[in-house]
């Protein structure tokens, strides 16, 4: 126990890292996730495309693997970003790809005719898109937005493979001089679930106040 | 489309990098043929139990070179440990039988309490506050780090001069309170594995590298632009890590490290794995019972 306390403020630092990676990550998740959804639902095919073969790209390689080569290949190739940047990026785009497809099955959930009325009263795609789809399509997804948030925080754990001193490596450190694996990641297991639990809470505040009464 | 491509292209280069040099030649047979065999074995000791199962655990590293790696044509683990291992078992069983249990600095002391392996065979350094928790036998080899960059780099030949830079050193390895003790401005980088921390060297992540001096040493002469600067500057112990508390197996690994070190066979293991790099004759063994953490 006083191992923990001894090393609160190593702690400190990994879960303020965290914090940030996840919340830089989600934002521009988010972001990423709905200029997809908009590309996969676009009536122009070449978009279309483009939508789903960033989703089928991004989703069918291991994060792990996106992030070992953003950051040992790219430099190869001239771009040289620090590890931090680098990893919250990639993490990002990786996220975005999940984050399109909830916002996409939102989208699907809007009924046919509220597009319909939207271009019978002259709007055009990208107004009906913004003015009338996408406000109805996120409040319904806004429970499967916030599973891939907590994703997204558990997913910051892999930065730390790439040399991003987050929780986990903080944990890993910390271990490394104090040979107390079990009470140290145990820690490090409650801090990521504090995390996930206040996420949910917001979720669920959300979705109370989001919900559509159809 | 072209993403792919490159991700291909980009795996197969890392591959080649991470797999590429000579093996070192294994003759490990030899060593094995000249090993001793304990003469008795007292009744309900671990030793009996091992033998009865017929089978060292050993837990250890596949993917330290010159220490303990598996090759990937032999399938044999290969390296100082891997030796030790193969030699330790001879003197219990009679026979090289190890099984090699993969294990990470996270996970040791767990390993050895809860009886999964028998001994931690991985360049476990022996610390007073380890030794809270598992009993070291040995120390079997003295280790020190030293420093590598790049070709070009300036300014760097002693500890000191790593304040202020970014240094990279393998994640959980005795490197990183090392470099926080002896340059405590440095900032720390970590990697996985020693191929990332060169491939992060050569790719000017940071200014330093701090690794223990014989995988260093195998690193630099397959990596034209990178050097070694000054000498070891730590002196690392490593023991072979028993259950807590199990004073019988300690003393029955310490008399058996004390045979091996008097009949030169521990010399000849050092000249087939780390030898094979350094060059000259191979250095005193370490007194056993001499680090802090081993009496």
């Amino acid at each position: 126990m006083e191992i923990l306390i001894e090393h609160l403020g190593d702690f400190g630092d990994g879960l303020l890292l965290t914090v940030e990676l996840a919340a830089l990550a989600l934002v521009g998740a988010l972001v990423i996730g709905v200029l997809v959804a908009a590309l996969r639902v676009s009536p122009v095919p070449v978009l279309r495309a483009a939508g789903t073969a960033y989703v089928q790209i991004l989703q069918n390689v291991p994060l792990l693997v996106w992030l070992v080569l953003a950051v040992f290949a790219l430099p190869d190739i001239g771009v040289l970003a620090d590890l931090f940047t680098t990893s919250a990026v990639v993490l990002a785009l990786y996220q975005g790809a999940y984050m399109a497809e909830a916002v996409r099955s939102g989208i699907n959930a809007v009924p046919v005719g509220q597009g319909e009325a939207a271009r019978a009263l002259g709007l055009t795609f990208s107004q009906s898109l913004l003015n009338v789809v996408l406000p109805q399509a996120l409040r319904t997804v806004v429970q499967p937005l916030g599973t891939l948030a907590i994703m997204t925080i558990m997913n910051t754990a892999m930065a730390a493979a790439v040399g991003v001193v987050e929780l986990t490596a903080t944990a890993n450190r910390v271990n490394l001089a104090e040979a107390q694996p079990i009470w140290i990641f145990v820690s490090a297991g409650l801090l990521y679930m504090a995390l996930s639990v206040v996420v949910g809470l917001v979720t669920g505040a959300t979705e109370r106040k989001a919900a559509i009464l159809r | 489309m072209a993403r792919t491509l490159l991700a291909i292209a980009v795996i197969a280069a890392l591959s080649l990098t991470a797999c590429g040099g000579p093996s070192t030649s294994p003759s490990a047979d030899a060593l094995v043929a000249a090993a001793p065999v304990a003469a008795s074995i007292v009744p309900g000791t671990t030793m009996e139990k091992i033998r009865k199962r017929g089978y060292l655990i050993v837990g250890g590293s596949l993917d330290a070179p010159l220490l303990s790696q598996q090759n990937p044509v032999t399938e044999q683990i290969e390296g100082l440990d891997a030796d030790f291992g193969r030699l330790l078992a001879t003197y219990i069983l009679g026979k090289p039988a190890v099984e090699v249990r993969s294990a990470a600095s996270e996970t040791r002391e767990a390993l050895l309490a809860n009886g999964t392996v028998d001994v931690i065979l991985q360049t476990y350094s022996i610390t007073p506050k380890r030794a809270t928790q598992v009993a070291f036998a040995g120390p079997y080899y003295n280790s020190g780090l030293v420093i590598a960059t790049r070709k070009d780099q300036t300014g760097i030949g002693e500890p000191e001069d790593l304040n202020g830079k970014t240094v990279i050193a393998g994640a959980n390895t005795p490197a990183i309170p090392a470099i926080e003790k002896a340059a405590p401005g440095a900032k720390i980088l970590t990697f996985g594995s020693a191929p990332e921390c060169l491939q992060a060297l050569r790719q000017g992540r940071g200014e330093a590298y701090v690794q223990d001096e014989a995988v260093l040493l195998d690193s630099v002469r397959r990596t034209p632009t990178i050097v070694i600067q000054g000498k070891p500057f730590t002196s690392d112990p490593y023991g072979i890590g028993i259950k807590h508390g199990d004073a019988q197996f300690k003393q029955f690994v310490n008399e058996w490290l004390r045979t091996i070190q008097a009949s030169g066979l521990w010399a000849k293991t050092w000249k087939n794995s780390i030898g094979t790099v350094v060059a000259g004759d191979a250095p005193p063994p370490p007194a056993i019972g001499s680090a802090p953490g081993s009496e």
